[in-house]
């Protein structure tokens, strides 16, 4: 050997072999904390998940036992004039719903952050629809919709001769009523994301561009809005995904003929459950979910794609 | 180029004054450094004057005008903020050029503007990158850059190097001091670190508890602070504080004194050596610098600092000797803890 170490024993002292190394129980509670989630998103997520796949390609019927029947189900459902609607609908209420929820959220947490006055009472105020059961909420509003004098929008607007609107029971109007319902349920936690990603903006940076001489519109456009893209990434998103899965302010507030009139509001979700809990086609209504499972990832891949930062 | 002046200047927010009617003039071309501990108000005195804060009482005149209510944009200042405040959804040319947004220069005038700019911070090779790339050191300069194209009658720095280690904060602090040179644009200048007032300003003012205790060149306040706190404010290590008392002619320390003495660390030498003040005490704690050594020990129940030559470390428990030469004392009444002369 050219190098000894000073002070170093030569060769290496007998130490007893020991089964537990340090290596050893490190992996141990490696392992150990991670087989809770991996076990709970194998078995409650990930392998239900899968066997929609393989349902979709069966017949299954909950009473029998499924056999394999290749992608005649996806060929009934693109043949389906049923789907065909219901494909419209819920793209109408993505496409209408998610930009408009967008700009009302951010043009209230934009005033509500300015506002010093009872700012945390108003914030609560907005974010109460978010914590209320959607089926109250659904009736509540059904209740609204209602003809004068039990309604209290078209007992309104009678009172000023206009008349009255169907809301609910037209196949024009029940869309976007409902539509009006589900975006108010979500505008509060919209708001207070909004309202937080506002908050996290230094002032100085405000401070800064005052100083420069801008306005308020140049600072909100030049500064606020970029400097926001995060949250709005993440809004977007997120109330796509609400909106393409709209179930609960339908199926309540159309509970007598659900996704009616005529199918006029029907949402994928409503026809997922039809067919799965009113006709037991198990393997139909798997197609159906794998489909809709393909458009959430399209449309969010898509966005994220769109709105991606470029350097 | 403008002078600023404050006239009696009051901020209070609800009943509580936290400037209490401040008078400066500062000239044309002037480099003032505003110093004090956090709170004395130095921050919020530099915000009045961009315009950031309502002004309570008084006025503020830039260029012999009161811009009490004028908005920070028609004051024609530039301001550069400790966390910088450049944007990282810009790059660097972008920053820069934001300061000249509304500016009705043309297109070709303002990218000159920028290039020149750039140029003299050493940024040319920066230009095309995001903030989220550059160093603590590169990101101040850019504010700067955003505040030089402006061509404002003032600059105003709030605690700008704060943010960086030493060894940047050392190398801004020249860079900054040279830019002034170079520009001759008046700046004020806040900061609680009393090395880069030292170093920096043509003017020192010590502020505290919303007051101005004293405003002159650096050299007048080291050396002849108006009372106590400046006395120790300014100087490291701070100056040390002994009762004492005239004896014959003689200043001697002696607990309950009706004088403070003040001594600064290097005028205090550890040592036999007779001057016109010494004491003696026990050796709590050295400090080998290289070439000196801080020694501290304890007298009259307080803990004292001197110097004493690289190779001398005494050791701990020792009894020491220092005193300091004839010309070194700081005198102050120990009551109103204002100054009384040097002796």
């Amino acid at each position: 050997m050219a190098m000894t170490e000073q002070g170093a024993p030569t060769g290496r002292p007998n130490r007893p072999r020991v089964f537990w190394t340090m290596r050893r129980r490190q992996l141990l509670w490696v392992w150990g904390f991670l087989a809770v989630p991996v076990l709970f998103y194998g078995v409650i997520r990930f392998y239900p998940t899968g066997h929609a796949f393989w349902l979709s390609l069966t017949d299954w019927d909950l009473m029998s036992e499924p056999s394999f029947i290749g992608l005649d189900n996806y060929t009934r459902l693109f043949a389906d004039p049923q789907f065909g609607r219901v494909f419209r609908n819920t793209f109408a209420y993505l496409i209408m719903g998610t930009p408009i929820s967008l700009v009302l959220s951010f043009i209230i947490a934009y005033a509500l952050d300015r506002v010093r006055f009872g700012h945390t009472f108003l914030r609560a105020l907005y974010f109460l629809p978010f914590i209320t059961t959607a089926s109250a909420m659904a009736w509540v509003w059904r209740w609204f919709y209602q003809p004068a004098p039990i309604g209290v929008i078209n007992d309104f607007l009678s009172g000023f001769g206009i008349p009255q609107l169907a809301f609910l029971n037209s196949t024009t109007w029940a869309l976007p009523s409902i539509m009006v319902t589900a975006i108010w349920a979500g505008l509060g936690f919209q708001i207070i994301i909004f309202m937080a990603g506002l908050r996290a903006i230094p002032n100085t940076y405000y401070e800064a561009a005052r100083i420069d001489g801008l306005g308020e519109w140049a600072i909100l456009r030049r500064i606020t809005l970029p400097l926001l893209k995060p949250t709005t990434v993440f809004l977007v998103v997120f109330s796509s995904i609400g909106f393409l899965r709209i179930f609960d302010q339908v199926y309540n507030m159309t509970t007598n003929d659900p996704g009616g009139p005529l199918g006029s509001t029907k949402p994928l979700v409503l026809m997922i459950y039809q067919t799965a809990f009113s006709s037991y086609e198990m393997g139909y209504a798997a197609a159906q979910t794998v489909v809709l499972f393909t458009i959430l990832l399209v449309v969010s891949l898509l966005q994220l794609w769109i709105l991606r930062e470029r350097t | 180029m403008a002078t600023i002046a404050l006239r009696n200047l009051v901020k209070s927010y609800g009943k509580t004054d936290v400037i209490h009617g401040i008078n400066l003039d500062i000239a044309d071309g002037e480099f003032v450094v505003f110093v004090g501990p956090s709170g004395c108000g130095k921050s919020t005195t530099l915000r009045m004057i961009a315009g950031l804060e309502e002004i309570s009482g008084g006025e503020i005149l830039i260029g012999n005008e009161v811009v009490n209510e004028l908005d920070p944009k028609r004051r024609n200042i530039a301001m550069v903020f400790q966390n910088y405040a450049i944007y990282p959804h810009m790059t660097v040319r972008q920053n820069i050029a934001f300061g000249l947004y509304t500016s009705p220069l043309s297109r070709e005038e303002k990218d000159a503007r920028v290039t020149e700019a750039a140029t003299m911070l050493g940024l040319t090779a920066l230009l095309d990158r995001r903030p989220a790339a550059l160093s603590g050191g590169q990101r101040q300069r850019v504010a700067i850059g955003r505040a030089m194209v402006r061509d404002p009658a003032a600059f105003l720095f709030d605690e700008p190097l704060s943010n960086l280690d030493a060894q940047l904060r050392a190398q801004m602090r020249i860079e900054i001091k040279r830019l002034h040179q170079r520009l001759g644009t008046t700046i004020v200048y806040v900061t609680h670190d009393q090395v880069e007032a030292m170093t920096m300003a043509d003017r020192i003012v010590v502020m505290r508890d919303g007051h101005i205790l004293q405003s002159g060149t650096p050299t007048e306040i080291y050396e002849a602070p108006v009372n106590v706190f400046t006395a120790q404010f300014i100087g490291s290590p701070s100056m040390n504080l002994l009762p004492a008392a005239e004896v014959g002619g003689r200043i001697v320390a002696q607990s309950g004194g009706p004088l403070l003495v003040g001594l600064r660390p290097h005028d205090l030498v550890a040592g036999e050596g007779e001057g016109a003040f010494s004491i003696s005490g026990e050796v709590t704690a050295v400090e080998p610098l290289g070439p000196e050594t801080l020694v501290h020990f304890q007298t009259e129940g307080r803990t004292v600092i001197a110097t004493a030559p690289a190779r001398m470390v005494p050791a701990i428990g020792s009894t020491i000797q220092a005193s300091a030469a004839a010309g070194a004392l700081y005198l102050f009444d120990a009551k109103t803890e204002q100054a009384m002369g040097r002796r």
